[in-house]
Order: C-alpha cells, then sequence, then structure tokens
C-alpha cells in the first residue's frame, strides 16, 4: 500500500474516532457498512455501499478504503464506484493505485487495475498498457482487461492487442470480448487472427465480436469456421456473425450449417440464411 | 415418488407425509390444482448471492426444469432440461447450465427458457420441445444477455437484453451508475427479425403477458428525487408505454416484480426492496381498476389506470422492505395464481426465516425456496417440493392457454425514423394547476448516463446527463407536436416564455423508430377518456417541432463556440435551438467570468459572508465562501474533500450533495445557501436574483419576477443577454450539472 493511501486511512481513521456513526445518504450507516462487512455477503456489502452513496464519513471512508483489496471482484467494484462518487478522494487514491500498476505483485496491480477502471481514471491507460506486458499473472491481467473495458476508451486498444496475445486463453479471450466495449472502435479486423486460436472460448468470442461489429474481412474465416470448427458454440456464433455480415456468398455454408449436428447451430444458421442479402 | 438423492428423499417423505398424499390436487378434482396433471417447476442451485431485483447474471451451475406429475408431493419428479440426450444432442455439457427463467407456450408444446452454459458464457435463449425432448438455441448475441423469455401470440418470445438498440452506442448504465441496464426485445421463435425495444434509462426487468395482449413488466425509475421500481406496460410491439402500478403514492413498496395477470386488470406481484432480499418479498394482489366480482371472480378492468389502482396484502406479516425476514413468516420468490377468487389460491416459491443477504450470507445457508400450494384465504401453505439444494421457484401447470390478441401499434413512415410525441392540452394535470396561459411549451430533455465516457457523476446533485433537445410552442388549444430521437430516454417539462420550468415530469419514457405517442396532457387524468381527434388539433396545423429527431447520438450537442457566444439568441429568437448540453466549463463560467467574478471571484471584493459546517460531535468546523471564479478550492469535511475537484463556482452555485450533509449530522450555518435547485430554475436563488428577461418566442425586456430589482441595478455590471439568462435557467433545469456531452472527458 502506498503511503498515499496509509495516510487517507490515517485521516479517515483520525476523523472516526471522533464522530457519531453517521446516517448515510439514502438510509445507510458506516455501522450498516461495517455489519455487512463482517456478513461476508456480496449482495449486503454493495447494498450497503450503494446507500452510503452521497455520505460524508470518515469511518465509511476506512471501511471502503479496504474493501478495495477484497478478495470478491464485485466488493472491489462497488469499492471503486464509491470512490468515484468522490472525486476529491478518488484522486489521492487513484494516483497510489497507478503507482500499484508498476508493482511485481500481482494482486497489487489486479486490485489497482480494479479500482483504476471502476473510478473511471483515463491517466490508467498507459499503465494498464505497460502492466499487462510483464509476467503479473492471470488474475491482474484479466483486471486489466477489466479497466480497459470499464474506460471503454479507444487508447485501451493497445492494452487489448497485447491481451489478445496472452499466453493464457482465458486472457485472450477477455482481450476479444473487450475489443467491442471500447468507444468509436468499430474494426474488428485485428480480432480476425483469433478465430483460428486454439482455445474455443478464444474463437467463439472473436466470431460473436466480428459478427458484432460487421467486420466483412472476418468473412471467410467465419465461413471456415462455421463448417469446421469442433466446437459448437464456435460453430454457432460464427453462424450468427455470418448473418450479421449478411453477405449472400456465405450461402452454401449456411445452409449446410443448418443441418449441423448440434442444436447450438441449426436454427442460428437458418435465421442468419434469412438475412443474407 | 422417484427420489434425485438421499437429503431430497428424506424431505420429499416429510412432505409426502404431511400432505397424507394428494392434499394439493391430483386426485381432488375440487381443489385449486385438481384439474391440473403436472406442474413444471425451475430448480436452480441454492446460493446465497443473487444481487439487487435487476442482477441477471448470477450463475451456478446444474440448474434444471422439471415435471412433476402429478402435482402433489408424492408426485413424480422427471427433469425436462438437462439431459443426457440433450448434451450429446447439444454438442455441450448441459449439466453445467444454469436456467434463470422460462415460460410455456400456449399450446404447451415448447418451453423457452434463458440459459448460461458455463461461467464464461452469457445467458442466451433456448427452445424445448416437450414431445420428443430436442433443445435448440435461438440465435442471440453470444456477447450479450438474453433473460425473462414469455412467449408473444404470432410465434414470438419477448425477452429482456443488455444488448442495445442503438448502433454504435453503449448500453445505459443503471441509476447507480454501475450495473449496465437491461431492455426489453423480441425474436421470432424461428430466430429471425430480433428487434430491440426502445431504452429506458435503467433497467426494465420481468415482463409477463397480460390478457389483453399488453406486456407488464417492472421498470426502475430514476429521475430527480424518484427512485423506485414501478409496473410499467407496453404493446407487444414494445411501442405505447403506460403507466400501470407504482407511482403516485399508490404503490405497497420500493419495488414491485415478477406480475402475473390474476384476471383482466389484476395481477399479482412481488412487493420488496431492491436490495438484500434475494428478489424476494411479499405477495400483493393489484387491482388496476374498480373491482368487479362476477361469479365469485373478481376482476378489475373497468377504469383501470394507475391513478384508480389499489392491493391487497396477501401476506401482510411478509416484509416490504430489507428488514430480515421472521421465522415462519419467510420471502416468497414468485407466485403464480390458479383462480381468480377475491383470495386466489396461488403456486408461490417460499423460503422460510430471515432472507435477507447479510444474515443467511453470515449464517452461510442459502434461502431455501420451496413450491407451495398457497391459500391466501387463509395464509396457509401446504409443501408441494421442497429440494432443499435447489431453490425451487416458478411453479407452473403444465396446460394450455389462451393465447391474447396481436396487438400491433401504428407506425408512420414519414417520420424517417424519429418518434413522434406531444399532447392534446397541456395544461390538463392531476398534479399541477397551471395558470391559463402561464406555458409557453414544452421542453423535451435527453438523458444518458456514463456509459459515454464520463465519470460516474455528472456533479454534485446525482441527476443524469441531460441535453435539451428541443422546446415545442403550445399551440392555442394547448396542443403540442415534437419529433425526437427514437429509442432514447426523454423527459418533459412545460416551460413558461422565460424558459423556465413550470412543472417537471419526474419519469424518463421513450418510443420506438416511426411511433406516435400523444397525451391527454402533462400527466393528465388517466382515467378519463381521451379522444384524440388529430384533423382538430391546432398542433396538426401547424406541425410537429423538430428536435434532433434523426440526429446521431454524438451530434446531439452545442458546439463550443455556440456555447461561448453570449449572443447565440437572436432578436428574433432564433438560436435557442443551438443551445443543447450546459456543460459547466463551457457554457456557464464564461457568463460567470464576464459578469460576476469582478465582485465574487477570489478577493470577494462584495463581501459576501462565509458559511460553516461543523460536525457537532468533534467540534470540526469548516468554511465556504461564495466565489464564482473557475479556480479549485478544497472542503474538507469528515476526510472527504466536497469541493476540490470542482471549479468553485460549481461548489458555490449547485451547494454540497445535502442529503450528505443532513443525514451525517452535520450543521451547516452562517450565509449558507444553494443558488440552484435542479430542475427548478424559477425556484432558484441565482435565477430569482438575475432577473431574468422573456426568451420566447423573442427576447424582451420583460422580467420574470416583477417585484423583485435585478441584480445588475445600479450598473454592478451589464445586464445579461437572452443567451446568458438562458444559458443559466437551462444549467438549473438540467439538473445542475458539471457535464454533459460538450465536456464529455472520456472523448
Amino acid at each position: 500500500m502506498t503511503n498515499l493511501r496509509t495516510s487517507v486511512l490515517a485521516a479517515a481513521l483520525a476523523l472516526a474516532a471522533f464522530t457519531t456513526p453517521a446516517l448515510a445518504g439514502k438510509g445507510g450507516s458506516a455501522a450498516a457498512i461495517r455489519t455487512a462487512i463482517a456478513s461476508h455477503s456480496s449482495d449486503a456489502i454493495i447494498a450497503e455501499v450503494e446507500r452510503a452513496e452521497s455520505l460524508a464519513c470518515g469511518e465509511c471512508v476506512q471501511l471502503v478504503t479496504a474493501l478495495t483489496e477484497s478478495d470478491r471482484y464485485e466488493v472491489r467494484e462497488v469499492a471503486g464506484w464509491w470512490f468515484a462518487k468522490r472525486p476529491g478522494l478518488a484522486k489521492p487514491l487513484s494516483e497510489g493505485f497507478l503507482q500499484e500498476l508498476a508493482s511485481s505483485n500481482g494482486t497489487t496491480v489486479r486490485n489497482a487495475a480494479d479500482f483504476l477502471g471502476s473510478t473511471v481514471t483515463y491517466a490508467a491507460l498507459p499503465g494498464l498498457r505497460s502492466a499487462i506486458a510483464r509476467d503479473v499473472g492471470t488474475d491482474a491481467k484479466l483486471a486489466i482487461v477489466r479497466a480497459i473495458a470499464s474506460l471503454g476508451h479507444r487508447d485501451g486498444a493497445a492494452t487489448l492487442r497485447i491481451a489478445m496475445t496472452d499466453a493464457n486463453a482465458s486472457v485472450r479471450a477477455a482481450g476479444v470480448s473487450a475489443w467491442r466495449e471500447l468507444r468509436d472502435v468499430t474494426d474488428g479486423t485485428p480480432l480476425v487472427g483469433s478465430l483460428t486460436d486454439p482455445d474455443a472460448t478464444v474463437r467463439a468470442a472473436a466470431a460473436t465480436a466480428v459478427g458484432a461489429l460487421t467486420t466483412l474481412g472476418a468473412r471467410g474465416a467465419l465461413e471456415t469456421v462455421v463448417i469446421s470448427d469442433p466446437d459448437a458454440q464456435v460453430r454457432r456464433n460464427a453462424a450468427w456473425a455470418l448473418g450479421k455480415l449478411g453477405v449472400a456468398a456465405s450461402r452454401p455454408v449456411l445452409v449446410a450449417a443448418s443441418a449441423d449436428r448440434s442444436g447450438l447451430v441449426r436454427m442460428t444458421a437458418k435465421a442468419a440464411l434469412a438475412s443474407l442479402k | 415418488m422417484k427420489l434425485l438423492g438421499n437429503t431430497f428423499a428424506l424431505t420429499a417423505t416429510l412432505l409426502g407425509a404431511a400432505l397424507g398424499g394428494g392434499a394439493c390436487g391430483g386426485g381432488n378434482d375440487t381443489g385449486p390444482l385438481g384439474q391440473v396433471d403436472s406442474l413444471l417447476i425451475l430448480q436452480r442451485p441454492a446460493r446465497i448471492e443473487s444481487g439487487d431485483i435487476f442482477q441477471y447474471t448470477s450463475y451456478k451451475a446444474g440448474a434444471r426444469i422439471v415435471k412433476l406429475t402429478p402435482p402433489t408431493a408424492d408426485g413424480t419428479l422427471e427433469t425436462l432440461f438437462p439431459t443426457a440426450a440433450q448434451s450429446a444432442q447439444l454438442g455441450v455439457d448441459a449439466s453445467q447450465a444454469d436456467v434463470s427463467g422460462y415460460d410455456l407456450s400456449f399450446d404447451a408444446k415448447q418451453i423457452v427458457f434463458a440459459a448460461k452454459l458455463s461461467e464464461g458464457a452469457h445467458y442466451g435463449l433456448f427452445l424445448l420441445t416437450l414431445a420428443d425432448g430436442t433443445v435448440e438455441q435461438i440465435p442471440t448475441d453470444a456477447g450479450r444477455d438474453y433473460t425473462s423469455p414469455i412467449f408473444l401470440p404470432g410465434d414470438r418470445v419477448m425477452f429482456t437484453t443488455n444488448e442495445v438498440v442503438e448502433a454504435g452506442a453503449k448500453q445505459h448504465m443503471d441509476e447507480y451508475e454501475r450495473g449496465t441496464t437491461l431492455q426489453l426485445g423480441r425474436i421470432n421463435l424461428d430466430g429471425s427479425d430480433e428487434e430491440l425495444g426502445p431504452r429506458n434509462l435503467s433497467h426494465r426487468t420481468f415482463p409477463t403477458l397480460a390478457s389483453d395482449g399488453r406486456i407488464m413488466f417492472t421498470q426502475w425509475d430514476h429521475l430527480g428525487p424518484e427512485n423506485s421500481g414501478h409496473l410499467m406496460f407496453v404493446n407487444q410491439d414494445m411501442q405505447e408505454l403506460r403507466e400501470g402500478f407504482g407511482k403516485e403514492g399508490h404503490g405497497a413498496s420500493n419495488s414491485t416484480l415478477k406480475a402475473q395477470e390474476i384476471a383482466p386488470g389484476r395481477f399479482v406481484g412481488i412487493a420488496t426492496s431492491r436490495s438484500r432480499t434475494v428478489q424476494a418479498g411479499a405477495i400483493i394482489d393489484i387491482r388496476l381498476g374498480e373491482v368487479v366480482t362476477k361469479d365469485g371472480n373478481v376482476s378489475a378492468a373497468t377504469a383501470a389506470s394507475e391513478a384508480n389502482s389499489s392491493y391487497v396484502a396477501l401476506t401482510p406479516d411478509v416484509p416490504r422492505d430489507n428488514k430480515p425476514s421472521a421465522d415462519t413468516v419467510g420471502r416468497y420468490y414468485d407466485a403464480f395464481p390458479l383462480n381468480a377468487k377475491d383470495k386466489p389460491d396461488l403456486l408461490v416459491s417460499w423460503a422460510d426465516g430471515p432472507v435477507e443477504s447479510s444474515v443467511l450470507s453470515a449464517a452461510g445457508i442459502p434461502a431455501n425456496f420451496g413450491v407451495y400450494l398457497y391459500d391466501s384465504a387463509h395464509q396457509t401453505r401446504r409443501p408441494i417440493l421442497d429440494d432443499p439444494a435447489m431453490w425451487d421457484v416458478f411453479a407452473r401447470p403444465l396446460r394450455t392457454r389462451t393465447a391474447p390478441p396481436l396487438v400491433q401499434s401504428a407506425t408512420d413512415a414519414s417520420l424517417n425514423g424519429a418518434f413522434l410525441i406531444g399532447s392534446l392540452n397541456a395544461y390538463k394535470s392531476t398534479l399541477k394547476q397551471f395558470t391559463p396561459g402561464s406555458i409557453y411549451g414544452v421542453r423535451v430533455i435527453e438523458g444518458y448516463s456514463s456509459e459515454e465516457g464520463f465519470p460516474r457523476m455528472f456533479g454534485t446533485t446525482m441527476f443524469e446527463g441531460q441535453a435539451q433537445l428541443g422546446v415545442a410552442r403550445l399551440a392555442a388549444d394547448g396542443s403540442w407536436l415534437a419529433t425526437t430521437p427514437a429509442n432514447v430516454p426523454t423527459a418533459l417539462q412545460a416551460v413558461d416564455k422565460f424558459g423556465m420550468a413550470l412543472f417537471v415530469e419526474p419519469v424518463w419514457f421513450s418510443g420506438r423508430k416511426n411511433e406516435s405517442r400523444l397525451c391527454g396532457g402533462c400527466h393528465e387524468d388517466r382515467a378519463a377518456t381521451t379522444n384524440i381527434a388529430p384533423g382538430q388539433l391546432q398542433a396538426f396545423a401547424i406541425g410537429a417541432t423538430p428536435m434532433r429527431g434523426t440526429t446521431a447520438r454524438a451530434d446531439r450537442k452545442s458546439t463550443l463556440a455556440d456555447l461561448a457566444n453570449p449572443n447565440i439568441i437572436g432578436n428574433d429568437g432564433a438560436g435557442v435551438e443551438k443551445l443543447v448540453g450546459m456543460a459547466w466549463d463551457k457554457a456557464i463560467q464564461p457568463v460567470l467570468d464576464a459578469k460576476c467574478v469582478s465582485c465574487h471571484g477570489d478577493s470577494n471584493t462584495a463581501g459576501v459572508a462565509p458559511y460553516t459546517i461543523m460536525d457537532p460531535v468533534s467540534g470540526e468546523t469548516v468554511s465556504w465562501t461564495f466565489n464564482l471564479s473557475g479556480t479549485k478550492k478544497p472542503l474538507v469535511v469528515n476526510g472527504e474533500d466536497l469541493a476540490g475537484e470542482w471549479p468553485a463556482s460549481y461548489f458555490s452555485i449547485a451547494g454540497p450533495d445535502m442529503e450528505a450533509i443532513e443525514k451525517a449530522n452535520l450543521v451547516t450555518a452562517g450565509n449558507f445557501k444553494v443558488y440552484m435547485k435542479p430542475q427548478a430554475a424559477r425556484d432558484s436563488l441565482l435565477i430569482q436574483k438575475l432577473n431574468p428577461t422573456v426568451v420566447f418566442p423573442s427576447p424582451t425586456s420583460e422580467r420574470a419576477f416583477p417585484g423583485m430589482t435585478p441584480h445588475s441595478t445600479g450598473g454592478r455590471y451589464s445586464e445579461l443577454t437572452a443567451t446568458e439568462f438562458y444559458k443559466l435557467i437551462l444549467a438549473a433545469d438540467l439538473g445542475v450539472n458539471y457535464y454533459s456531452r460538450e465536456n464529455n472527458p472520456g472523448l
């Protein structure tokens, strides 16, 4: 933990010692957050942190700061959200987390990425890109991709390109899926190569994404996949994507896919046929 | 009974003994289940976390759709999905699927269900044919979730989805700026013609089909002080959005969900809190209109309107908020009516004890929902199925039902993709008494959330992003029309000739491309008959006011040059339409810099007294001095800087979050004032002090507040232009936000 974050905590602790248990905006309270944390219920923690959306409460700062290092993503996310509603607090914390992106500890990087994504800290884009190129572990890399998707900024594309070449398939799949979450990015060409990825989840994600982005350059690869991929979900997504592209030349492969052995594929292929121009 | 396992065997045996066999029907054809051969039941693996009532991504492998024959505790349980044969047929291990909802076709031959096949997948739609057990996936975007399917007449399925109707746009974030919202859509059973409905600014969920052919669903309404889940209606084509139940003080709880029709105009639903209740609550019997009893059946379709609606609590002991429920009281996950008696018999899913997330989680025990037959007259439950490892929910009789009529709405291709809105007479309202002649026109506002790249707040007032699409002038008969963007959340304000809101409709609504929506008035009496005679409306003769109906989202904003121009509104009134979003630093600060900061800047030469915020326990006191400069000044209270990330001008005018101040027991003293009230320019101190002049239809020197001396009197500063007045008014009426599209930091 950075000195900066430690001092924020210390300030909050000092104030908490002198303040009453505050009743939060929309009915929450620091005590309610504490009780929810003690229950270990993500639902309860999220509900109470949400209810403290607008509370000026030093004790809450302490409690929610600790939640930014929870083992559970959904808890880290709501903690980041709570700080996002407090730009005056989020800014110094973000500066600390930006530094932590350079850490060699994967958990530290993971928590930093989740905080910076959920607080919509665009200044994190360069740090996220640097971090994903290092050996920070799968969890951290997945968090980096999540952060890029949350930010949705086109400058996150470079980070996703790196993710798409990662050794871990879940990182590659996440990178492919996040591509379409970038605002103003409509070109799915960088995803076409993932249609031949050795992992089926990556291929499935790529087929969906190029279809959603109507990437005409993916047609050939999709036509191959829809006929020959061993995974039913990949074939199904490829059929759906070909329907989105709507190119009449895809008719023969979609006719063939209409008789696919899998019930996942058949109706999708028939519907895709109906959408060809 | 065919048992699924040892644990279940014991439970089932006990239930069977308790019922004495056949107690719920089957062999007793006079009971509420007497004519029912089988029940369909969804079994989801029990879980501790399921999120708030709008969360739809919860996943735990091992769900199944089962058939219980006969519908008694000693009936035989058959798994309809997933089976080994279906796994082979689909080419996936279907035993890893979770299923979140389903519906039975009108002819009782097919089931449509929403399933997630694995942890990394999304919920999609599947069609199960009961005769042969085959399953096919209905084609949808595999990168998005599709949930809550229901059959529609005409071989269609309606669903909710986080897929977005607007190409290139991102789906709206919800009222907390956290979750991606669900909206309505429909698709043909053969997978063709997927259509996505117009968007609300927050979630829509749990659609259900009414006998009149309309769809009732739960919509989260959030605009200013409004913050709750209400029941709404749309036609099957997702047009003609109308209020159903829960607004105007008629609701039974913060949220009403999972509605099912009992009889025309009468629904059973779950009343609960938004969060911590495992999406479960009390059962209420909703009557939308006048209650009529015929042959022992109760309906309420006559004069059905939200204003006439009422409800009966069928489980009066069950909390409707998020308090932990008591032992033997529990909470209900869903309810399905078996008849239309005054006190109906219901198939319910119920769990005993404290059905509340934190209590359950602390105990490490999930809620145990089982299926029961509920006699609401005597408030008694009879168990039918309770597998302790599963949530046994959404029990439905396996039988045919009458398909309601196909309900289509008119569309007008001449709108070129826009959405036509208007009203017959804006003066008609049940919520506001207007002075005749006081309304100049109706302002239409577009709403958006942080998905466009904003931080997760637009300012200190907690309002969503807003853009003025335009102001439609009222015709002499009070009518007005406007062509607005389709699929976009919009809200209405009746405005006076100064451009200030006289009345704000506290909800967002939206319509599809080429849809026309005419209301009687401004929140008119919904029980009254609205006779629309277009040929007689003056607004039709004048024509609709164009309000960016076909303008792309990214272009629905002011240019920075127009925002900076103090004379964009000409002497003839032209130019008003160029003011869209009131980005504080681009639109408002220039006005303040030009006219105000010489006296109200950092040096406070005007000598405005400060105010203080004090924590009465610690004695910590901080002070804030009115300052209209663009510099940033800290104001640290309880370790939190309330002001420092905003320009001093914004914080001075918008003020701190008052709810936070009040609920934290902080004490304000001295010269404490909030100068702009969100969506209330007319009640805002700043606007009153400046005393703006007429802007509509063209600027004049007439003042808005005749008895008040304008602040400019005495030559303190050169009087504001009509443009400058209107920009300040707009800033107030658009929620006193700091951010708008014109200063989006995410671009």
